[in-house]
């Protein structure tokens, strides 16, 4: 393992790569986070995705947005187009690490729309793509936040409505979401990129959302016809109370399926 | 970063497994200056809910300080212990081989232990042990019951409607205990992962860690939510459940009325940050400094065996 910094120095960038144990071939695996509250959630998940990656031959690099995580930046800084320009950075710092040609991306929730923009426009450097959970419609992911935020504002409080001055926008469990960034995120559908992802698309969800419906219909009439996959599993971004009986798990058959795809 | 700070990733450790990030100004100097380092809370990682830990190493390290946030053993990045330890030996020897590794490779001198819930915890047992640790910022510690707050858990739940809504339709714990008593099936979750500490073994630990804490003359910033209402509700309660002990000026008590046992609100983050930036620079931190790393740890390690069960469930939030 090996925990650095990359990008440039405007834009630096937490990152850790794992190198496969019993690497076969050159494969490689750059990981896209979600955003916000469910980057903190999934990121045992997305580690255990890592383990099990690694232990099957493939070299992996997660990494932090800029403004999230450990990267640099204040929470307020990222933006989705500067997110993307970042995945394309540690793609670049995987193939100088490990000599591979090619990479393979997986993401979660924001993460996999955002990889899947990524891969369409990157073309064959990006050879295989998982959508875990992805963000279809920014509409309704917005709508699901501020129901979250309304919750959270009921329960404890909170005041999540930010001032013009802030950039607007709203807390959302604890993280800001400008409303720069709630104009990028509203025009996101990725049923309408569909056509173009990579021919090696894997599409896993654990959850049944209205979107489905078009982006099943987009994938459906592809040249190369895809389908989502839905497996039951524990939502892996999801904190659930201590006592709740999912409290710390690890949607284990999701990865399985994942691992299962790319090795 | 273009602020005057710098992050820096680092794998501390015998075995090089333990994941973390110094944040420190760019003309860092080790001066007498104490190095804070920062505990997982629960089972998350570093960066802490909210990217909390984040935004406050950045502000302290704005302040001149050196601050590691790191993962513990099998927690975030950091790879499990193969040496068989209980998570609260694990973790006690995670620090002690985090604070040695500053010493030896960052000249620190102090350090001050800092963490929410799980992480306030052992950072308590750990710095009452090691004369490097000269301060504490203690998140939500763990603190026994008093009278007080007996009567006010149940007078807030003869006014909760979600209270009596429980009690008309038998679910809640009022019911389980009932059911239990009866030898009827119950719903056994959250006794499984309550820690009672109203247990006389817990309380006397406690007691004595705080009683050392003073001893010892350990700054300490200690501050409580009202977002863990089964643990505490009220300002003073750790004085009243300690009342043998004379808590004097290193001892510092905030109270957040109305703030979540994670801090989510962006404004009680931002007094937090406040509160701990003002009592650091506040505290003095002369005559701390180190000769020898382990104290005389009293009744603590005849205690720890009995109290294993109370620490070593991981804490989540």
């Amino acid at each position: 393992m090996n925990a650095f910094y990359f990008g440039t120095h405007e834009r630096r960038l937490w990152g850790i790569y794992e190198a496969a144990r019993h690497a076969k071939a050159n494969r490689a695996v750059v990981l896209c986070h979600p955003w916000g509250a469910e980057y903190i959630h999934a990121y045992r998940s997305m580690r255990q995705l890592v383990k099990m990656l690694t232990a099957n031959g493939i070299h992996t690099l997660r990494f932090d947005y800029f403004g999230t995580g450990d990267s640099d930046g204040s929470s307020t800084a990222g933006d989705l187009s500067g997110w993307e320009t970042d995945i394309q950075s540690a793609i670049d710092e995987l193939k100088d690490t490990t000599g591979a040609t090619r990479v393979s991306l997986v993401g979660l929730r924001l993460g996999a729309t955002l990889a899947a923009n990524v891969a369409v426009r990157a073309g064959s450097v990006v050879n295989s793509l998982v959508l875990w959970d992805p963000i279809v419609s920014g509409a309704e992911y917005l709508t699901e936040l501020r129901r979250i935020a309304r919750r959270g504002s009921l329960l404890l409080k909170f005041a999540p409505a930010r001032t013009a001055a802030e950039d607007g926008g709203h807390e959302i469990l604890g993280f800001r979401l400008t409303e720069p960034m709630a104009s990028a995120v509203r025009r996101i559908d990725l049923a309408a990129l569909a056509p173009t992802l990579p021919h090696r698309t894997l599409v896993v969800v654990s959850q049944s959302l209205n979107s489905h419906a078009s982006l099943h219909c987009a994938l459906h009439h592809r040249q190369t016809p895809l389908a989502i996959e839905h497996i039951d599993s524990p939502a892996g971004w999801i904190e659930w109370p201590i006592h709740h009986p999912l409290a710390g798990t690890v949607p284990v058959r999701i990865l399985q399926r994942i691992v299962e795809w790319l090795a | 970063m273009s602020d005057g700070i710098h992050d820096q990733a680092v794998m501390i450790g015998a075995r090089k497994t333990l994941v973390g990030i110094v944040t420190q100004p760019v003309d860092y100097e080790p001066e007498d200056r104490p190095v804070f380092v920062i505990l997982n809370t629960g089972i998350i990682h570093r960066v802490g809910h909210h990217r909390m830990y984040v935004s406050l190493a950045r502000a302290l390290a704005r302040l001149g300080y050196q601050v590691l946030r790191f993962d513990l053993s099998g927690i975030g990045d950091s790879e499990s212990r193969e040496d068989g330890l209980s998570l609260l030996d694990g973790a006690l020897a995670d620090v002690r081989e985090v604070v040695d590794w500053l010493v030896r490779a960052r000249r620190a001198r102090k350090v001050i232990l800092m963490g929410l819930c799980s992480g306030a915890d052992q950072a308590l047992v750990y710095g009452i042990s090691d004369k490097r640790v000269c301060g504490l910022v203690l998140l939500d510690p763990s603190i026994p019951p008093t009278r007080k707050y007996y009567l006010r858990h149940f007078l807030r739940r003869l006014i909760s409607p979600k209270s009596w809504l429980n009690f008309l339709t038998g679910r809640g714990a009022s019911w389980n205990k009932v059911r239990k008593l009866l030898g009827l099936p119950y719903d056994d979750a959250w006794e499984r992962h309550r820690v009672n500490l109203s247990d006389p073994t817990i309380r006397v630990f406690l007691q004595n860690a705080y009683e050392q804490l003073m001893d010892l003359g350990i700054h300490c910033l200690a501050v409580f939510t009202s977002g863990v209402q089964h643990q505490h509700n009220y300002r003073r309660q750790i004085f009243e459940a300690f009342p043998k002990i004379t808590f004097n000026n290193s001892f510092r008590l905030e109270y957040f009325a109305g703030c979540d046992h994670l801090f989510t609100s962006e404004a009680d983050r931002e007094r937090l940050f406040g509160i701990v930036m003002e009592w650091v620079r506040a505290a003095t931190f002369a005559g701390q400094a180190a000769a020898e790393p382990t104290r005389n740890r009293r009744s603590i390690a005849s205690h720890r065996t009995t109290c294993r069960m109370r620490f070593n469930r991981i804490r989540r939030m």
